[in-house]
């Protein structure tokens, strides 16, 4: 697993717009999104390959960490995501996609 | 009759200038031509190299006339060998040897049979490496082979010679799920983008793999489930079938056919429920089963194996096993009464469900086994109805009350268990039901790579908890039944010890597409959601209570709800009469919602208030106050 990220982006929690720009330009460099960490001060984001971006400036104590975990199809307790936690970091997994033609009646 | 073989000369199963390296071709681990077997009823050699040919060419619709072969519809076992899918992923995987630790987890989870393991100890793999006539290929070669301690310096500080390991990637058959990177807990393996010059390698590594000759069986435990595709014999399902990529059946079906063929090698047979399985493992002239296999119906498997054990019975082949396939709509839904029969027969007929929660190849209708709340093409989560309003039906709790049958719960994700299932099931003499939860990547909503992860989280959560209940362990239900395998056996639900948090049903829905519209922008679950978290405990706690978990003179239904916190309406008058002993207003206790004892006071008994140290309160009825007590989720301090 890379032990440096691929990227990072220093977050203004103010300006999330860049956030989800930055996470949307790069996301073609990595692969099939498997999890993210999240620590109090920072984000990660990991494809299946262990290859990385970093979004520093933002952790699960923060509000706004809600959106961006959205933003990558994370699934989470968003009663607990703000809650204190004695390791260093929470791991989420994203593998949440759409289901095949959710929205078709029969 | 004359069958093909690698040497035949224009065989589909020999080099040609769409497979130049052979890759698509007969055995697994090693070549294999075709068993000399005499069919009255088709000619294998026309079919491999006239049938298959025209579809392989893109002429078979047109080209083909309506012969006896075609109108049929026979497949010869094993022809999804000669498919060749290396055009319908733009990455592969990388195999990276000093970081692999032998655990043979990728073999065994790819859907595809396209990850291939071998053994060989080191003398003998310098004489077969010496064969190699070109040096270049040779060191390509050489490098593809690890030295785990599992098999070399293990076996090497017992015995003076180690194994030296390798996985191979057959390049033909690999989709690009990355399920096998997924469950690589050791970086040993990672994606990577096909180039014409990398493929051309993998052909050629995948080629001499072939040649290489078997695993040497001094490094294979019979003891270690997990080795059991180290052997040919286990390679009973080919790959090249049609499945989606990552398709959690394709692994299912996989492993029931490893676990049968250790054993039976290729002397059994496989009635199939018509569903998602019978379409890609039969997308004519494609077969990826090297045993007997047929499919009749939708509605009428199990009769249809019952009539086949009793025909192989008369013929004196009594100790060939049978396994009846099929997908929960099979088997919960318009086969259930076919399947009711056969379990009630007493035939030794084996019964594997594909349980997908929903029909699968018709594009995901609701079925019984669909959980509540499931988003599905005919229960639409919309204003008035949210997805399926019907709690599941459990067929393992049906089949477990007919006389003297076999019955599990598993999944791939739980190897040992879904091996130990099979094998018993096997030995079992009657029927027997295997029920193995598989994902169906686009219905689900699940990343292609998640199907052992979904496996793994289905149980965790209760939403599909592992059972075996086995008529011979006693004469009571709680003897036969065992839910080992399962986290947190004696509680309600798992606490994730990374997370410290309660896993329950509703983090199983948080990580599903199909339960998406389910939660709201803050991510807050429905009601029906709740009910349907409800209804996973209800089931849970029978199986509990079956298994002689629960005290039996405890309400089972009645569970104490996950930690419903109410403001408190009142002290109460402080009578601490019909509490369970010691408990009292002012009682020092500690309460435990999943993540950890949380010290409290009783202050209330009319009604219940335990006002917690961190400032909530819990307001409950006596009668789950002694439930929760009786669970260990209350107590005094």
């Amino acid at each position: 697993m890379a032990r440096e990220p691929l990227a990072t982006f220093d977050c203004h929690l103010d300006k999330l717009d860049e956030v989800f720009e930055f996470l949307k330009r790069t996301r073609n460099e990595l692969r099939t999104l498997r999890m993210v960490r999240v620590w109090t001060d920072r984000l990660q984001v990991f494809d299946i390959n262990g290859d990385f971006f970093e979004v520093r400036g933002i952790g699960y104590p923060d509000d706004a960490i809600k959106t961006v975990l959205d933003a990558v199809h994370t699934a989470f307790k968003p009663e607990s995501i703000h809650n204190a936690f004695r390791g260093p970091y929470k791991e989420f997994k994203t593998g949440k996609r759409r289901p095949w033609a959710e929205d078709r009646v029969m | 009759m004359n069958m093909a073989t690698v040497s035949e000369e224009n065989s589909m199963n020999t080099a040609n200038e769409r497979d130049p390296y052979n890759n698509n071709s007969y055995g697994t681990l090693v070549d294999d031509g075709y068993k000399k077997v005499s069919l009255p009823v088709l000619d294998v050699t026309d079919f491999n190299e006239r049938i298959i040919r025209a579809y392989e060419a893109g002429t078979a619709e047109k080209g083909l006339p309506a012969d006896l072969s075609v109108s049929r519809s026979l497949i010869p076992a094993g022809t999804a060998t000669l498919r060749d899918f290396s055009y319908v992923a733009p990455e592969i995987p990388e195999f990276i040897t000093d970081n692999c630790t032998g655990c043979m987890d990728c073999v065994t989870l790819c859907p595809d049979t396209a990850i291939l393991g071998k053994v060989v100890g080191e003398e003998a793999f310098e004489q077969r490496l010496a064969k190699i006539e070109n040096e270049a290929d040779r060191e390509l070669f050489r490098r593809q082979w690890a030295e785990p301690n599992k098999y070399y310096q293990g076996p090497k500080k017992k015995t003076g010679e180690g194994g030296k390991f390798s996985i191979i990637i057959d390049p033909s058959k690999c989709k690009g799920c990355a399920e096998c990177v997924t469950v690589c807990d050791d970086d040993a393996l990672r994606m990577i983008p096909k180039t014409d010059e990398l493929m051309t390698d993998l052909q050629k590594v995948h080629r001499i793999f072939k040649e290489f000759g078997p695993s040497d069986e001094r490094y294979i435990s019979d003891r270690l489930l997990i080795d059991m595709m180290l052997k040919e014999k286990t390679h009973i399902y080919v790959g090249g079938a049609g499945s989606c990529a990552g398709c959690g059946e394709g692994t299912a079906l996989r492993m029931m056919c490893s676990a049968t063929g250790a054993k039976y090698d290729n002397d059994w047979g496989i009635i199939a429920a018509t569903g998602c399985n019978t379409v890609y493992t039969s997308t004519y002239p494609y077969n990826p089963y090297l045993v007997p296999w047929s499919n009749s119906l939708f509605e009428n498997a199990p009769a249809y194996a019952m009539g086949l054990r009793m025909r192989w019975d008369q013929r004196g082949w009594g100790e060939k096993p049978i396994w009846c396939i099929g997908g929960d709509g099979a088997m919960f839904d318009i086969g259930f009464q076919s399947l009711s029969r056969m379990l009630a027969s007493g035939l030794n007929v084996k019964v594997l469900v594909l349980d997908t929660q929903v029909y699968s190849n018709t594009g995901g209708q609701a079925s019984t086994s669909t959980f509540m709340g499931q988003n599905t093409k005919m229960s639409v989560h919309g204003k008035k109805y949210g997805g399926k309003m019907e709690r599941r039906k459990e067929i393992a709790q049906i089949a477990m009350m007919h006389p003297r049958t076999y019955v599990a719960q598993t999944t791939c994700a739980h190897v040992n268990h879904f091996y130990r299932c099979m094998i018993e099931a096997l030995e079992f003499d009657g029927p027997a039901l295997v029920c193995c939860f598989t994902t169906c990547q686009p219905e689900h909503g699940v990343a292609d790579n998640m199907a052992t992860d979904q496996a793994q989280l289905a149980a965790d959560t209760r939403a599909f908890p592992l059972l075996v209940y086995d008529p011979r362990k006693g004469d009571t239900i709680r003897e036969r039944l065992s839910l080992q395998g399962n986290p947190a056996v004696n509680e309600d639900w798992w606490t994730n010890p990374k997370t410290g948090e309660v896993v329950d049903f509703i983090d199983f829905c948080r990580s599903e597409g199909r339960f998406s519209k389910h939660f709201d922008r803050d991510g807050n679950p429905s009601e029906l959601l709740l009910l349907a978290t409800q209804d996973r405990l209800e089931n849970w706690k029978q199986l509990q209570e079956l298994a002689g978990i629960l005290d039996k003179k405890k309400p089972a239904a009645k569970a104490p709800k996950p930690a419903a916190v109410k403001p408190a309406k009142s002290a109460g008058n402080g009578k601490s009469a019909g509490l369970p002993g010691g408990f009292a207003v002012g009682s020092k206790i500690k309460y435990d919602g999943g993540s950890g004892w949380v010290q409290g006071v009783l202050q209330s008994v009319d009604p219940i208030v335990l006002a917690l140290a961190d400032d909530s309160r819990i307001e409950i009825s006596q009668d789950i106050l002694r439930e929760a007590i009786a669970m260990g989720i209350v107590s005094l301090d």
